[in-house]
Formats: structure tokens, sequence, C-alpha cells
């Protein structure tokens, strides 16, 4: 496999040092967002908080995502070009723009509370299997990051997944990617570091369906940064 | 009058007015309509739906002359079932859009 290294980027996972110092604070920032998920129970007819232990629990019961957060095709009304893409952050979803006044849609997860951003930005390149950098402050901070700091090699743990679009704002790398996850059960909740998750199969998707350059709209209400406007 | 005389009667009183608006105020609760499977998300913000936005946003750069390029929705909520407004950025200024489910722009106006 060819490797090679990339600039850190706001996306990975935590490793298990880091997630034991910070769950408390995830989980006070959990419980604070304004924004919540909720999805309908159809045996309960009605709207339930759908977090991260709910997520977990879901998907571990079902083997897959709520209907919502599954790929599929839905009208979307635009005059943007097919081969745009629309990311809907509080909705949590992904738009494919396509012909025909309809779009993939696909379900992803997005920045935490703090951490989410919106702007007009395009995609600068790809890669399969990507590396993953973890940033100065979280090698310097945990061990098992700091033994990647040079750059954990693509694969099956690797925290981006299968594929990785890199975004970019004219000519400068954002830091920011739609990529995989190693944690599918995530998608429909806010829990990146600004980064746009999608499950394995869905990235890979997305990857054969898009060009370099391909526009990339992020619709975020209570971003904490804008970008490309 | 005996009792069961008593109960038909209270019965028959009730059914075409509070008893009928017991059972719908029960529905509400109990027989809330199940939405299509697609649409079995949502977040409590109930934002715009994304296209929505982006039609505002085509509309407020037609309207102000910015390049679209420079236009961005940036808060959206429900006015009712039937319309949204979407807060945008074009350029920096602030424009309020009205638009519908259907997709019609039904305003523009500088916020």
């Amino acid at each position: 496999m060819k490797r090679f290294v990339t600039p850190s980027s706001a996306c990975g996972k935590q490793t298990p040092v880091a997630f034991a110092a910070t769950l408390l604070v995830l989980t006070a920032l959990a419980t604070e967002a304004i924004a919540q998920t909720q999805i309908f129970d159809p045996k309960t007819r009605e709207w339930v908080d759908y977090d991260k232990t709910k997520a977990r629990q879901y998907y571990a019961r079902n083997k897959q995502l709520p209907e919502a957060f599954r790929r599929q095709i839905v009208p979307f009304r635009t005059a943007e070009d097919p081969g745009t893409i629309i990311i809907d952050g509080n909705q949590h979803f992904l738009y494919l723009i396509q012909d025909g006044g309809q779009a993939i849609r696909y379900g992803i997860g997005v920045g935490r509370d703090g951490f989410g951003w919106a702007g007009k930005v395009r995609v600068g390149r790809t890669a399969e299997w990507p590396t993953w950098t973890p940033p100065a402050e979280m090698v310097a901070r945990d061990p098992n990051a700091a033994k990647w700091a040079a750059g954990m090699p693509g694969g099956p743990d690797n925290p981006l997944g299968a594929r990785a679009l890199y975004l970019y704002e004219g000519g400068n790398d954002t830091i920011y990617r739609i990529h995989g996850t190693i944690e599918p059960w995530t998608i429909g909740l806010d829990v990146s570091s600004g980064c746009i998750r999608m499950n394995n199969d869905d990235i890979i998707d997305l990857y054969s369906r898009v060009a370099i350059g391909a526009k990339v709209i992020v619709l975020m209400q209570g971003a904490a940064l804008y970008k490309g406007i | 009058m005996t009792r069961y005389d008593h109960v038909s009667r209270l019965a028959c009183e009730l059914v075409p007015g509070k008893l009928l608006a017991l059972l719908a105020a029960g529905c509400m609760v109990a027989c809330q309509t199940a939405p299509p499977p697609d649409q079995m998300a949502r977040t409590t913000l109930q934002t715009a739906p994304a296209d929505l936005q982006l039609l505002c946003a085509n509309a407020v750069a037609t309207a102000s002359k910015v390049d679209s390029s420079k236009v961005l929705p940036v808060s959206s909520s429900a006015l009712d079932p039937q319309s949204f407004n979407v807060e945008l950025s074009a350029s920096g200024r602030k424009f309020n859009c009205v638009v519908d489910n259907k997709g019609v722009v039904k305003s523009v106006h500088p916020a």
C-alpha cells in the first residue's frame, strides 16, 4: 500500500486515554447541545432523543443505521450543478446532486458543539485508505497518538476509514475532510472535531461519484466558523 | 332512575361532544401519524430543508446583485407547517427570505 504523510487534520478518533479524559466533557456537551437528533419510534409512535448511547444500542441491535440515515435517492430542488455536494449539518445529511431534480442522500456525523462550521469549499484531492496524522496537541498528551505522529497508515483501524475527500478553500487545505469511520453508529450525531464522517460503504460510493474540484456547500446553523465566503 | 340509566344518560351526553374531544385528544398523543421511513429522523432545531435554504440563497443573490458564491444561509426556522424563514449572509449583508415547502420563494428583504 502506498503511504504518504498528510498534514494533520481536524479529524480523527479519540484514543482510549484521550477518550477517558474527555468522556465527562463530551457527556456535558451532549447534554447542553441546543440541537438534539431525534428518531421516530414506530412502536411507541413518538419522537425519541437519539444520543450516542442510544445510537450505539440501535446499531448493535439492528446492525445498521436508522432508515433515514441510510443511502437513498430523494427529490432535491436546486439550481446547483449535478456533482455538487450539499451538506446539511443540522439534519445530518449529505446530498450529492443528480440530474432531474434528485440527489443521493447519505447520513453523516458532524462537528460537536463548538466545532461545527459552514461555507463553500471544493474537493481538493481524494485518497483511498487515507493516512491519519493526529494533531500536535493530541500527540503531546497521548502516548498512543504519539506513535502515529508521523502518520497512521490507512487500514481498517484508521479513524479516517476507507476513503477521504480533502476540502480546500481556494488552493489551501482547510484541514476538514469528508471521510469514512470505524464508528458507524456515530452517523446522525454531532461527534467530530469538524470533519464530516460517513460509514465506509457510503464514503466508498461517494468517492466513486465525485470529481476533483466538485463544489461543496456546508450549511450549519450555529456554526463556529465560516469558510470560503 | 337506576344506576344503569344514569350511566347511559351520562355516556349519551358525552358522546357527541366531550367524548369525541377526549378521543381526539388521546389520539393526538397515541395515534401520531408515522412519517415516511426516509423522514424518521430530525433535530429539535427544525431548520428548513437544505434545498429550500439554497433556493432562498439564489433569490437573495438575484435580489441583492451579490455574486451567488458569496451568499450562504446561516439560520432558518419554521414559520408554520407550510413555510420557513431563512436568514442569509450576502457578502456580509444580512437578508431574510420566506419560502414555502413547495419551493416557492414568498419574500426577500434586508434584515
